[in-house]
């Protein structure tokens, strides 16, 4: 249910639309200025109802401290049974008795079960200034958003809660974690409604220390899931051997938890736009040059670095012990997670295998 | 001449102002375009591979643009250019000199004679309309014969001419003035362009100084063409006794050079002729200023044409 003090939102079934594209070309002009707003309403992020029969995989134990529907870290009242102990008298439910093991040993035993805990995920997206661009009617931030809210309907078992950060170049802005799907309706508006950050906006933060926050401020188990274009300002490096800034931190992140990496990338990110000469900008850094982008062969060359450079970003996320799914504003993202989330029931138990010494 | 050419309608070079106009103007928008750009996310892998484009060839289209402009503009203007045509009319003093030195044999036959056989030539090669006079050049000089375009008569007169006492190159300057002045005045009441030629082989004996007379045949726009004639061994035998008669080359080139011709030197009979020859070449033409608005036409063309297939490898995209 939802708390009591969170305003009620309106499913987006009933309530106007936040903000309604004015056409197609809403994200294209982000290629040449920030976008003044959303590029997408809130009622299209994610189809609640066709994402209620799939279910993200949780392999990790939690230790949340309601009753939830997933394996929790510590024993407790549950459905998942555990070791046998010996019956104390006055302590233990006779109901729970163990009565193989009973007659076997000749000592009376009950059987423990393992505490079902609720689910917290925590959305960190990256909202950085990178993010404000698309070619294809959205933005990269705005299909962050949309990742979140369909990661968030994909998640909304008994109990279960999420919650946001975004991170801005001088800020990560925290919105807590509460359950039901109002409460995520109201998280994913209000990420919508942020303001869009200007280009070279000040600030120095960058992903890992976005990632670094995240591992800080929420202890508990639960799932963390990093929307980002994994792009680092200025880096040109394209072997995977070298470690990007942030995979230190996502490594640390997955210590505890499953993480879950949302790759945005824009078509034009990958196949590099024929747009005749043009003066190039970069909406972080202080480039800004003039490129002959009808040069075959330098967009052959673009291509090449961009596919291995993206080949460096997964094999990190890889190495990270991080669920990794790519989505792009030319495609529907539904569609792409809910077949990573197919794949991811049999992926899941081998990819977040947690570190030696760490319990599972 | 300097590398500006004369204008026929100089007025007309105002349309020049625009130019500065349109440098702020491009150096305005280039300012302006700077900050329209395309936004791109990944340009430090893009850095990397595209690596710095040449800007400056887009300023050397645009360079070429105004280049033409220029061009176009200088060629509303109608330059003149300098053309050489065919004189149609001159008189042309010869004066010859008569001196002792001349029967020096340093050059065979004789100095004189080979004077008196280029000089017959040099005029015979003369256009025909052209008046030629002579004057002997000696201590007394005198108008062999005025100017007229009877070459039979010149030929005549130089053949006639003899040796006598003493060199007077100033002297003669002025009489060869005063054969100008003889001249037949053309249809337009017009004196022709006069030339001296004059050919000495020694020094100024006698009379006034040859400066005088070289600037005040300046001032009459008579430009004098000196030939320094003879060898530095030369020597004649006068009254029993050996002097040497080389050329005053250093005299002559001054009056040549103040009265606005040329010097040249000859030390036998066939540079005597090539002397001649080169004087002739000088004065059987004169400069004419003629509007040469096509070269600059087909310049701003050219300019044009490399400034506009910029433009387009720069702005358009080619079918493929």
């Amino acid at each position: 249910m939802p708390s009591p003090e969170f305003s009620f939102d309106g499913p987006p079934a009933k309530g106007v639309p936040l903000a309604a594209p004015d056409d197609r070309r809403g994200a294209a002009t982000s290629v040449l200025r920030p976008p003044s707003g959303p590029t997408i309403p809130l009622n299209r992020l994610a189809p609640e109802a066709a994402l209620r029969r799939l279910e993200l995989t949780i392999v990790r134990r939690l230790e949340g401290f309601l009753h939830g529907d997933h394996l929790g870290l510590l024993p407790g009242p549950g459905s998942d049974t555990n070791d046998a102990r010996i019956y104390q008298p006055g302590q233990d439910d006779v109901r729970k008795m163990d009565w193989a093991v009973t007659a076997r040993t000749t000592v009376p035993h009950v059987r423990d079960t393992m505490a079902d805990r609720e689910l917290e995920v925590w959305a960190l997206l990256d909202a950085t200034p990178s993010m404000n661009w698309g070619t294809e009617g959205i933005t990269k931030r705005d299909l962050g958003i949309a990742a979140i809210a369909t990661i968030g309907f994909l998640s909304q078992k008994m109990g279960d809660r999420f919650g946001g950060m975004m991170m801005l170049p001088d800020r990560v802005k925290r919105f807590p974690a509460r359950s039901g799907r109002t409460a995520l309706y109201g998280l994913l508006r209000k990420m919508l409604t942020e303001p869009i950050v200007p280009d070279l906006a000040t600030g120095h933060l960058e992903l890992e220390d976005g990632i670094e926050q995240l591992t800080r401020t929420e202890r508990r188990r639960g799932m963390r899931v990093i929307v980002s274009d994994f792009l680092t300002p200025g880096d040109a490096e394209l072997s995977p051997d070298a470690p990007p800034a942030w995979e230190r931190a996502i490594r640390r992140l997955s210590v505890r938890n499953q993480v879950l990496a949302v790759e945005v990338v824009d078509r034009h990110e990958i196949e590099f736009p024929d747009v005749g000469e043009m003066l190039i900008r970069d909406p972080e850094t202080s480039f800004s040059r003039y490129i002959n982008t009808s040069d075959d062969a330098a967009r052959r060359r673009m291509d090449a670095a961009t596919t291995a450079q993206r080949e460096r970003i997964k094999v990190a996320l890889r190495r990270a012990g991080a669920g990794h799914i790519q989505l792009r504003t030319d495609r529907d993202w539904v569609t792409d997670i809910a077949r990573f989330v197919l794949n991811y029931r049999k992926t899941a138990a081998v990819l977040h295998q947690p570190p030696q010494g760490v319990s599972k | 001449m300097s590398w500006v050419p004369d204008f026929q309608n100089p007025e007309r070079l105002w349309t020049l102002a625009i130019l500065p106009i349109l440098i702020i103007a491009y150096l305005i928008v280039l300012r302006l375009k700077g900050r329209v750009a395309l936004r791109f996310t990944n340009t430090g892998v893009l850095g990397r591979v595209v690596g710095s484009q040449k800007r400056w060839t887009r300023h050397v289209f645009v360079a070429m643009s105004l280049a033409s402009l220029v061009a176009l503009g200088l060629a509303y203007a109608n330059p003149l250019g300098v053309e050489k045509q065919p004189r149609e009319r001159a008189t042309v003093v010869m004066v010859i000199d008569t001196s002792l030195s001349m029967s020096a044999q340093d050059v065979t036959p004789t100095r004189f004679d080979a004077a008196k056989k280029a000089a017959i030539e040099f005029m015979h090669e003369l256009p025909a309309s052209y008046n030629v006079a002579v004057v002997a050049m000696s201590g007394s000089p005198s108008i062999a014969i005025p100017p007229s375009t009877d070459r039979g008569a010149t030929e005549r007169a130089i053949s006639a001419l003899e040796l006598s006492d003493g060199t007077a190159i100033g002297e003669s300057i002025t009489s060869a003035l005063k054969a100008v002045d003889q001249a037949p005045k053309g249809d337009d009441d017009k004196a022709a362009p006069a030339m001296i030629v004059l050919l000495s082989d020694g020094t100024n004996t006698e009379g006034p100084a040859p400066g005088d007379a070289a600037r005040q045949a300046k001032e009459r726009d008579v430009p004098i063409f000196t030939i320094a004639f003879g060898t530095e061994n030369g020597f004649v035998d006068v009254d029993g006794q050996r002097e040497n008669v080389a050329p005053d080359t250093e005299a002559l080139s001054a009056i040549a050079k103040a009265s606005g011709g040329q010097a040249v030197d000859a030390d036998n009979a066939a540079g005597l002729r090539n002397a001649y020859k080169q004087i002739g070449s000088v004065i059987g033409y004169e400069d004419v200023k003629k509007p040469i608005t096509a070269t600059y036409a087909a310049v701003a063309l050219g300019f044009a044409i490399v400034a506009a297939l910029g433009a387009v490898f720069m702005a358009a995209r080619w079918p493929r």
